[in-house]
């Protein structure tokens, strides 16, 4: 294995770590806890570092439209995610879309798996399969540097449906912010799928 | 969309940390994913669950649940179980499908967009309640108690119903299981023979078993359907009066394919028959029976050629019948019935039925209308108060009811028409409990505009159902799978067996997920916000079951104990109390202005062109409740609708041709359903499964699935002598390929 001189693995892994966690962190219900002005300005800076500019834009535009960001992003999270019209459009579960049902095998193979790992469901948590809690896990697997981890974690558990989740949410979604978090998430998960992990030139 | 880099090089670049650095500042949630301090398992613990009492339909069997760590994989019937053992029906089984239906409501939402149309928010229970309890204060500030509404439903609804009741004082509560389906049955009963019936006939050891208007095997409640099957295996004969080849018609000895409607009339000629020939329990009736005298002149006019004519059916079955009937009393099973808000005409029929019962003895013997003894628990609620009849909707200027025979509550349309009017007062407020007015009450366009006129409306339901587009607030309820809730007491099936009383109480199975709540605790928080605190009567639901248990001496943890269903010896169910009476001439009824013998009172006919709507139940959907539910769906993905097999070919159908419908008033049906053609059918009625038809999209399996019967019931139907809704007083056309197509009257 070759390693980027300039960045140290320890170092990478810890931001990559940060990556995953404000991923599940913008997936969270919207409120003025974490929807903040500090959360926005995150959110653009790493929309500038991916090149996001007309991404950027749009969300700007819808943003400056709005009588009232934190509402309209609560609405739509609610339409998307919890009960929407004209049907909750993207259940962030992947057993929604495996067994056609929430809490369906995948979700007990899915905590399985935690588990098998030393990790487990806090008590305030969501259902094992949810997707913040998979991306939280992904999290804590890189922080870790068990990459073979995450590879398996990708291949077997997340991406098995989190393209069908995406691509519900980009067809359904009326606010662009959801659309840029999915293609967040796409994009530091997707590639996997063809070059397997590769936090460093490999 | 496409980012300007590739992950890999973003993931390489040196300006990651710069990126990342201030992204970890953003992040406030706590995660949900933690670091066990446990050894790692390799495998979730199995286990069984008792305590599980069904809620697919209203029968309340008893189950348990096979759980894989938290996560419930099947149910079956408890096999503790004297009811329904170890068996459960399809729904019953599929009630896992609702447990984890993607489409359930999950959190507390508010409507910020209209009614009817409405947008969600997700809100906290705090901001709910804060909500429902403000604006209901407001209502009952400004207009009184009576400016608030209730329309409940099922197992949950009854304590926040007598909190509206008892504690705040409205009498404006209507139950859809009252006033638009058994309701009628239970006054008329107990008008006749001072008990409500339920559905207590001792079908198991009958001879002879009558059913009118039932379509068991359509119908399915487990341990009723072990009385009816272990009774035709016995040998008992089948009676079948309905305008339906239905299943029970299937196995049929005599089927009546009676004129729909007329149902009173066949009744008054077979009681006349039995008393004209001498044929009836003289003995009987010398014990216990009141106004025999004039129930004879009063039935007298019946004969059966009268009968025959206005039922369309030859004398000779009739007489059959009657026979029949006869010849095995008085170990014959006369079926009340349960769905009976048919015609408008009903009380007297379900007075016929109970009468005809009295004729041939069959009260409390082998075979006949056997309540059972069950045991005693509390029944813990609110405590009642006296807030006077000056709001109550049912009663006229001289304070007499104006429907007498009403079951408890008001009836539907007094509430709707002083919301929609004003007067006597207004009704600006409703709460909506696990029941779905719009498709189960007649009259759809009017419920619309009563809920459009309040000045608040809270659902509280499981499902998104139609309704729920209707609320300003809508609160996500726990199901029977989740929460505590009743207590079911009864005796094993069969009382051929040796007589047993069982006691068992809804427990949970698993633990509520996102965050649904039970009906005590909502209830209690808005009780609170609205000065009620010191009105509530327990804390938590385990604690009110707790309660009502401690009456049998026992408590949820013994129950639990003893594998979810404490058994007791039983009592004879064939005694007869001592102060068994039945009324065959009622002079209170009469003394109300209505008819004190059973009397019929013919319906409208079908205008020309148009067949008489009806509607049943199919064996795997619970009417409206269980339409999303994706296993039952997949089985009964739609309502066929039954043509006469003649008349279809008269009209050019054939069977799967896609069609609509348009009633008497020009209401179309939104949506459309296939056609059945069959002989098993008048050719003056149309039949379809009721319930289905969902509107709502969130609803996401069952919206648009087949067509929704209820909103053709345009014509609103209300029985007189209880104010509840006849419902099969409806006429419809076809409609194929946009055209409207004619039922023709004769083939
Ligand atoms: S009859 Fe079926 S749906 Fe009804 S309670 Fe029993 S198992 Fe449940």
């Amino acid at each position: 294995m070759v390693t980027n001189p300039k960045m140290p693995i320890q170092s990478a892994t810890d931001h990559i770590a940060t990556l995953y966690r404000f991923c599940a962190q913008s997936m969270q219900y919207p409120d003025s806890e974490w929807f903040s002005e500090n959360y926005l300005s995150s959110l653009y800076g790493l929309l500038d570092a991916l090149g996001g500019s007309a991404e950027k834009e749009k969300l700007q535009t819808a943003f400056s439209r709005s009588k009232d960001i934190l509402e309209e992003l609560q609405i739509e999270h609610t339409r998307l995610f919890i009960n929407g019209l004209p049907h909750v459009a993207a259940p962030p579960y992947g057993s929604v879309y495996l067994d056609k049902t929430l809490r369906g095998k995948y979700s007990d193979d899915i905590l399985l798996y935690y588990r098998s790992l030393g990790y487990d469901l806090a008590a305030h948590a969501d259902l094992p399969d949810s997707l913040i809690h998979q991306l939280e896990f992904l999290s804590f697997l890189a922080e870790d540097g068990n990459r073979e981890g995450e590879e398996e974690f990708l291949a077997r558990f997340f991406l098995p449906w989190y393209p069908m989740f995406a691509a519900q949410v980009k067809e359904e979604a009326q606010h662009p912010f959801y659309r840029i978090i999915v293609s967040f998430i796409d994009f530091f998960t997707q590639e996997e799928k063809e070059y397997g992990v590769q936090h460093n030139e490999a | 969309m496409a980012f300007n880099i590739t992950r890999r090089k973003f993931l390489q670049s040196a300006s990651l940390a710069a990126v990342a650095l201030p992204l970890s500042g953003a992040i406030a949630s706590e995660s949900g994913i933690t670091r066990s301090p446990l050894e790692p398992k390799g495998s979730l613990k199995d286990e069984t669950v008792v305590g599980g009492v069904c809620e697919m339909c209203f029968w309340r069997c008893q189950l348990v649940g096979k759980k894989r760590g938290d996560r419930l994989v099947k149910l079956e019937g408890n096999p503790k179980s004297i009811d329904n053992g170890t068996t459960i029906c399809g729904r019953g089984n599929a009630g896992i499908q609702l447990l984890y239906d993607p489409d359930r409501l999950k959190y507390p939402l508010k409507n910020v967009g209209e009614r009817g149309n409405p947008k969600w928010k997700r809100i906290s229970w705090k901001e709910a309640l804060d909500e429902c309890g403000t604006k209901l204060k407001a209502i009952r500030d400004k207009y009184g108690p009576q400016g608030l509404c209730m329309f409940p439903h099922g197992a949950t609804a009854k304590y926040p119903m007598h909190f509206m009741e008892r504690t705040i004082g409205t009498h404006n509560v209507s139950e859809a299981s009252f006033f638009q389906c058994r309701g009628i049955r239970d006054t008329a009963y107990l008008a006749t023979i001072g008990k409500a019936p339920n559905e207590d006939v001792d079908m198991a050891n009958a001879k002879v078993i009558f059913l009118l208007g039932c379509h068991f095997g359509e119908n399915v409640h487990v341990s009723h359907i072990k009385r009816y099957i272990q009774g035709l295996q016995n040998g008992a004969k089948l009676i079948v009066v309905d305008p339906r080849y239905s299943a029970s018609a299937a196995k049929s000895d005599i089927w009546v394919k009676i004129k729909p409607g007329t149902d009173t009339a066949f009744l008054l000629a077979i009681m006349n028959y039995l008393v004209v020939n001498k044929k009836y329990d003289a003995e009987f009736i010398d014990e216990y029976g009141e106004g025999f005298e004039e129930f004879k002149q009063g039935i007298k006019d019946w004969s059966l050629a009268k009968a025959a004519k206005e039922c369309e059916i030859p004398v000779a079955q009739i007489k059959e019948v009657a026979d029949m009937l006869a010849a095995n009393a008085p170990n014959v099973s006369i079926h009340p019935g349960r769905h009976v808000s048919w015609y408008g005409n009903d009380f007297q029929r379900q007075r016929s039925l109970a009468c005809l019962t009295g004729l041939l003895g069959a009260y409390f013997v082998k075979g006949g209308w056997v309540p059972g003894k069950a045991p005693k628990v509390g029944k813990t609620s609110w405590a009642k108060k006296d807030h006077g009849d000056e709001h109550n909707l049912n009663r006229n200027a001289d304070e007499e009811p104006l429907y007498p025979y009403s079951p408890p509550g008001t009836p539907t349309d007094l509430i709707r028409d002083a919301a929609l009017t004003g007067k006597p007062y207004p009704i600006k407020g409703a709460v909506i409990w696990g029941q779905n007015p719009i498709q189960t009450i007649p009259g759809q366009e009017k419920m619309k505009k009563v809920l459009q006129q309040m000045d608040f409306v809270m659902c509280v339901d499981v499902m998104p159902t139609d309704i729920t587009m209707w609320a300003d607030i809508l609160l996500p309820e726990a199901s029977y799978l989740e929460r505590h809730d009743l207590i079911k007491t009864g005796t094993q099936w069969d009382f051929a067996d040796k007589q047993q009383q069982y006691i068992t109480a809804r427990m949970p199975l698993v633990a509520p997920m996102f965050e649904r709540k039970d009906h005590v605790y909502i209830t209690n928080e808005i009780a609170r916000r609205m000065g009620y605190e010191k009105d509530i009567p327990v804390q938590t639901v385990a604690e009110l079951v707790d309660k009502d248990l401690s009456v049998a001496k026992l408590s949820l943890a013994q129950l639990k104990k003893e594998g979810g269903i404490h058994l007791l010896e039983g009592k004879n169910p064939y005694e007869m109390p001592d102060d068994f009476e039945i009324y065959f001439y009622n002079e209170d009824i009469a003394d109300a202005g209505f008819p004190g013998v059973p009397t019929y009172v013919p319906v409208e006919q079908s205008p020309a062109g148009y067949a008489r709507l009806l509607y049943g139940r199919v064996p795997l959907h619970t009417f409206n409740r269980t339409q999303n539910n994706v296993w039952l769906h997949h089985a009964m993905p739609d309502n066929p609708v039954w043509i006469n097999d003649k008349v279809a070919t008269k009209m050019g159908l054939k069977d799967g041709d896609v069609v609509g419908f348009i009633n008497q008033e020009g209401v179309k049906s939104r949506t459309t359903t296939t056609v059945k053609t069959t002989p098993g059918i008048r050719t003056d009625a149309v039949f379809m499964a009721h319930g289905y038809g969902t509107a709502n999209p969130l609803m996401s399996v069952a919206v648009n699935a087949g067509v929704d019967d209820t909103s053709l019931i345009t014509k609103i139907t209300v029985d007189p002598e209880t104010g509840a809704h006849g419902m099969r007083t409806n006429f419809v056309k076809l409609t194929k390929d946009g055209k409207v197509i004619d039922i023709p009257a004769a083939v």
